[in-house]
């Protein structure tokens, strides 16, 4: 080690002690140059900042910290929990070595992925390759900052909220089918080509579904959703939409039984199948990121999300939310996966008119 | 500079730089990204403008759907002998300068020649857009949804052209 240093050290600076001395002085400019730069940069961003948004930008900074923690603890949940419900639903016990009842699994888990080697395949598209586990991320976060966990805890109360969630939601599809062409394999491919055509069939129901609840509610801001709710709920109102909503979010998140994105029995892993250490450790933290914050809108959006008696509101959300998830992983032991066609005709010619028709309906009503 | 002057500046570049890369790349996936990013650009640009409902739509409809259903047509997309004839590099040359030239001549003139009035400063609320586009500008708004006519007459050319089978002289 030693012996590299210094043969490194020869390299660029030499033996010579004069030229030592300039190096070492250079070095030391340079370096004073771009920390004063970047003292002034900083400064200026952060006084613009203050000024402009004075408390608010500390109040965002936390606010942003805060979704970080509910995506992590949050996957490292429902990793243990997926597991933990699987094992029950067979009559097994499932984890139950690492900490009481195995719930130090996941964290195990996360040592192990980021200790594990990442791995490039020699003839992947290298841009689109490495982009894809950054891209899959930034839906999920966006998402997390206007969903309103409780009366006043909301990162930031955006009034084009809902299109914002399903504006960047849609770029999922884009991240996973960078990842299946970039990944130059066949198996991987043909998972990002089912993952769009799917998401195609499924985006249409979903949103026609949502709006009906944007129609009763009269804004697109997610608290005055849930502000709307306040004698009854949407779902004893909107039955049909909710359910619609939740079969095009479980065929979103790629759940079973609409999994054929990465139906492992079928295409290996499907898109992320050349992934490896934290490359795919991000893939599935956006997945299990994903679910959350279907099912989490689910609540938002018909279950009157941070409202119910006596607990406080963020109890009650969590609450609803993990119910949702729960009857997620409830489907993936008890339905099998289903053929292509069905799952485009079920969309096509069922959901879709379904919607439309609740849609109109709706507005109907409305209007009376 | 302001703050604010930077980031539109820097937007700007972004778009510029994903036109550039959309008319430049060889590879078609890769243009249809590059398209993607001047997509997002634009999107970034209305924010800009305290237009947030206008920019989430830019982002549902441009990289949503848009850019999704241009992925599906690539994928679609017949072999390369059932390609459509190329021209030769001086007809390409000719009509490239000809609609950028019509185009800017659009622009020009539109640009100038307009009566703009500033409307009034700050966010525009979700409900005036829409009453904007059904009250004052429905024959506009109209006008863009030849844009869904023509992607389906091109979905429909796509589906004919890929029937038809490999010619006869290359099977062998």
């Amino acid at each position: 080690m030693r012996r590299w240093l210094r043969e490194q050290f020869d390299r660029y600076f030499g033996s010579d002690p004069v030229r030592l001395l300039f190096a070492l002085g250079g070095l030391f400019f340079a370096t004073l140059v771009v920390l004063a730069l970047l003292y002034w940069v900083v400064g200026k961003v952060v006084t613009a900042g203050l000024e402009a948004w004075g408390w608010d930008l500390v109040r965002l900074l936390l606010g942003l910290l805060g979704v970080m923690v509910v995506v992590f603890g949050n996957a490292l949940f429902l990793v243990w929990a997926e597991r933990k419900v699987a094992g029950h639903m067979q009559i097994r016990i499932g984890p139950k070595e690492v900490g009481p009842y195995g719930l130090l699994q996941s964290i195990a888990d996360s040592v192990k992925l980021l200790a594990k080697e990442i791995i490039t395949p020699r003839f992947v598209d290298r841009p689109l390759y490495l982009l894809a586990p950054l891209l899959i991320f930034v839906p999920c976060l966006v998402a997390m900052v206007v969903i309103p966990f409780d009366a006043r805890l909301q990162v930031r109360d955006i009034n084009v909220g809902i299109v914002m969630i399903l504006a960047f939601s849609s770029l999922t599809v884009l991240a996973i089918f960078m990842a299946g062409w970039g990944s130059v394999n066949k198996y991987s491919l043909i998972g990002g080509v089912r993952s769009i055509s799917q998401s195609i069939a499924y985006e249409i129901p979903m949103l026609l579904s949502i709006l009906p609840v944007v129609m009763m509610a009269r804004s697109l801001s997610l608290k005055e959703v849930v502000e709307a709710q306040s004698p009854y709920w949407f779902v004893l109102v909107q039955p049909v939409a909710f359910l619609i909503y939740f079969v095009c979010a479980v065929a979103e998140t790629n759940r079973t039984p609409f999994d054929l994105p990465e139906a492992e029995s079928e295409l290996v892993a499907g898109y992320h199948t050349e992934y490896s250490g934290m490359r795919f450790s991000l893939f599935f933290l956006a997945e299990y990121t994903n679910i959350f914050i279907v099912c989490a809108l689910a609540t938002t959006f018909f279950l009157g999300g941070y409202k119910g008696p006596v607990l406080p509101g963020v109890v009650w959300f969590f609450l609803k939310t993990y119910a949702l998830i729960f009857v997620i992983m409830w489907f993936r032991w008890t339905f099998p996966r289903v053929r292509f066609d069905q799952l485009l005709n079920f969309s096509w010619k069922f959901l879709i008119p379904l919607a439309m028709a609740n849609l109109l309906v709706t507005g109907g009503l409305l209007k009376l | 500079m302001s703050l604010g002057e930077v980031i539109f500046v820097v937007i700007c570049l972004v778009v510029a730089l994903g036109a550039l890369g959309a008319v430049l790349s060889n590879s078609l996936i890769y243009a249809v990204f590059f398209l993607l990013l001047t997509m997002g650009g634009i999107g970034g640009l209305y924010i800009y403008l305290k237009t947030p409902f206008l920019a989430m739509m830019q982002i549902l409809i441009y990289l949503g759907a848009v850019g999704v259903l241009l992925i599906f047509a690539v994928m679609l997309a017949g072999p390369f002998w059932r390609r459509p004839k190329e021209r030769g590099p001086f007809l390409k040359g000719v009509a490239g300068l000809g609609v950028s030239l019509l185009s800017f001549i659009l622009f020009w003139r539109v640009l100038r020649h307009h009566p703009w009035e500033v409307g009034p400063q700050g966010e525009v609320s979700t409900s005036r857009i829409g009453r904007a586009i059904l009250d004052r500008y429905p024959f506009a708004f109209e006008l863009i949804s030849l844009l869904i006519v023509a992607s389906i007459l091109g979905a429909i050319m796509l589906g004919v052209l890929s029937r038809q089978g490999p010619p006869k002289a290359e099977e062998d």
